[in-house]
């Protein structure tokens, strides 16, 4: 059975940290204050807005002793991540995840944290937090829907999504354990010893930033390594800033996806709020949901 | 324009491929000894397809042209100008004529025209009963890593990973004398001439001495088979990885994946080739170069680590059989990689 973290009520603290790349300190203050205004207390690691000069938001120790001591701490009740980038794959195997077996706390974040979600799932049976990260707060968005949904999420109100429908879909009901995230990471952690099960499970997917073909490969290599075949249902989100190549794929990313699922006769639905744009609603990773994909509408809710 | 020899119309009429029934010929011991094919003599036949990306007819006359000039006679598939997209005809049809060469007993060797993408979306469709039994070499580096990877691990099977028809000059008396030289490797590997390589040492090279089978090929290629059924298998093996293009996180992030999914850890050697990254976006600055990437990740092992191999989308792209048993011997002044028999 999954692990379920304690939700936060007012007083609590949430801890903020960057696993991965670089963010500058000012570009976490909304999320910061609207975190407070919620009533949470907020606790700052040194990654964010640390004096770091290249890509990362500090050395690989750096990064990792500061989320282990966030991971360990008892004062903490969430770890908010500042952003995502690349860098948690270089620290996952030196966390020490004991303590937190033992008092799991939410971790949030979404894009390369992928790879701790993924790790979670697998290997501790611990439910985390897909959603919008800080940087998500800027730009006058810190009280639209998706920050809202995430300020749900952490304080136990189930999740009731609905979309429009997109003609892509392949209707159909299905309940189940929900996992998934950045496609590049899922396919990237394939024979990891993070690598995701995805048996009997709705599985969520988005990208950005990537080439159609090599969206089409990550797809087959999901296929290839049996984590399409089984699935109770696919979600999948956003991909965006897609890139072609000069001699032009000839489908588009959707239309690739919905190719590669052509054997499967599970629900499947397109274009769920779920990416690296302002549509990005809090998804529990590990919990069960049910998902309703019917002619006009689809409907994601808890259990 | 010249008349193509359609491989199609060797199949008798009304045969359907679908109606033959699929062999499984896995070998599960990933150690097993591999299979060479049968080196070619004069008057034998290449077989010329396109398995991923699409080439026109014109751009692989050098190739054909020199292949023959080499002794050989040349059967173009019907792929070979074919285009659809990106691709060198639709999957059905990379597929089918790809089955064609590997069934095809007059056919002794099959080289990929180019790599791009596509191999993966037709290599689960591929039977390779016949082929098993009668195997032949098949060329090519890339997305063409696919293949090499497959038939290593599923079929024990010897392939050569080297340039394809599109890196053939069309001005040889214009070309680099190392372009030259990594194409006549070519010949030399299919010949069944002892391969032998003395590479320039690198500072950054670990020395040591290693036998061991020779896999590997395109790094983002062998990621994305991880964890399928023709993810390679590197233990007591000498690997060599070459990419392209890749930003530097990303090639860190490959290498990452080769040591999370067990692949550097039973090594006897490491080859490093070609890895022209991409630049860094302006302030994404990744602030490791690739020795240092590679070097922290096998920083407890101690095998021999050789860098700069001539291997990868260059000039400098020698001809190296995959599946065959090679010593790597890198000392401080001297790098060299021979196959031995």
């Amino acid at each position: 059975m999954i692990k379920i973290p304690p939700y936060l009520k007012k007083g609590d603290t949430i801890g903020i940290t960057c696993p991965a790349g670089y963010m500058a300190a000012a570009k976490a203050m909304t999320c910061i204050s609207t975190l407070q205004q919620w009533g949470f207390d907020v606790m700052v690691g040194k990654t964010l807005g640390s004096g770091s000069d290249n890509y990362f938001s500090g050395t690989d120790e750096d990064r990792r002793d500061e989320l282990q001591a966030m991971l360990d701490d008892e004062r903490i009740d969430a770890i908010l991540f500042g952003r995502g980038g690349y860098g948690m794959g270089r620290i996952i195997d030196q966390l020490d995840f004991t303590r937190f077996k033992k008092k799991p706390k939410w971790l949030i974040g979404f894009s390369d944290i992928t790879v701790l979600h993924c790790h979670l799932n697998r290997r501790l049976n611990i439910a985390c937090m897909h959603a919008p990260m800080a940087a998500a707060f800027n730009d006058g968005e810190h009280k639209n829907e998706f920050i809202e949904s995430l300020h749900k999420a952490i304080t136990g109100k189930k999740a009731n999504y609905k979309t429009a429908a997109h003609t892509f879909n392949r209707p159909g009901k299905a309940s189940a354990e929900l996992v998934g995230g950045n496609l590049s990471l899922l396919a990237h952690l394939c024979g990891t010893p993070s690598e995701i099960d995805t048996r009997n499970k709705l599985l969520f997917i988005e990208d950005i930033g990537e080439y159609i073909y090599n969206m089409d490969r990550m797809m087959y290599q999901l296929k290839r390594c049996g984590k399409l075949d089984q699935l109770a249902g696919l979600i999948v989100g956003g991909f965006t800033d897609v890139k072609d190549t000069e001699r032009p794929f000839g489908r588009s990313v959707y239309e690739t996806i919905k190719e590669i699922v052509a054997d499967y006769d599970y629900p499947v639905c397109f274009g769920f709020p779920v990416s690296h744009e302002k549509v990005n609603y809090a998804l529990k990773v590990g919990v069960h949901y049910t998902l309703n994909i019917g002619k006009k509408q689809v409907q994601l809710s808890e259990l | 324009m010249k008349r193509k020899d359609f491989l199609s119309s060797i199949v008798p009429l009304g045969v359907s491929f679908a109606s033959i029934a699929k062999g499984r010929e896995f070998i599960e011991d990933p150690d097993a000894p591999t299979v060479i094919p049968r080196y070619l003599k004069k008057g034998d036949t290449i077989g010329i397809t396109c398995p991923a990306g699409f080439i026109t007819e014109l751009d692989i006359q050098s190739a054909v042209m020199k292949l023959k000039e080499w002794g050989f006679q040349v059967k173009v598939g019907n792929t070979v100008g074919k285009k659809n997209f990106t691709f060198g005809g639709t999957d059905e049809e990379r597929r089918y004529d790809m089955q064609q060469m590997l069934d095809d007993n007059g056919i002794s060797a099959i080289l990929c025209a180019r790599g791009g993408y596509g191999a993966i979306r037709i290599i689960d469709a591929l039977d390779f009963k016949k082929f098993s039994k009668h195997p032949k070499w098949i060329i090519g580096f890339s997305d063409i890593t696919v293949l090499h990877s497959h038939l290593n691990r599923n079929l024990r099977i010897a392939t050569i990973h080297s340039k394809m028809c599109n890196s053939f000059p069309d001005d040889w008396s214009k070309a680099e004398s190392e372009q030259i030289e990594s194409i006549e490797s070519i010949n030399k590997c299919l010949t069944g001439e002892k391969m032998n390589y003395l590479i320039t040492p690198n500072a950054n090279n670990k020395t040591g001495l290693a036998d061991g089978e020779l896999v590997g090929g395109n790094l983002k290629t062998l990621e994305s088979l991880a964890g399928s059924k023709s993810d390679i298998s590197t233990k007591n093996k000498i690997l060599f990885v070459e990419d392209t293009g890749e930003y530097l996180y990303s090639i860190d992030r490959m290498f990452w994946n080769l040591k999370r999914t067990g692949k550097l850890s039973g090594l006897k050697g490491l080859i490093i080739g070609g890895f022209k990254a991409k630049k860094d976006d302006e302030g994404e600055e990744f602030g490791k170069t690739v020795a240092e990437i590679v070097l922290e990740k096998i920083s407890e092992y101690n095998y021999p680590v050789c860098f700069d191999f001539p291997v990868g989308h260059q000039k400098n792209n020698f001809a190296l059989k995959c599946g065959v048993m090679h010593r790597l011997a890198v000392h401080l002044n001297e790098c060299r990689l021979n196959e031995i028999r």
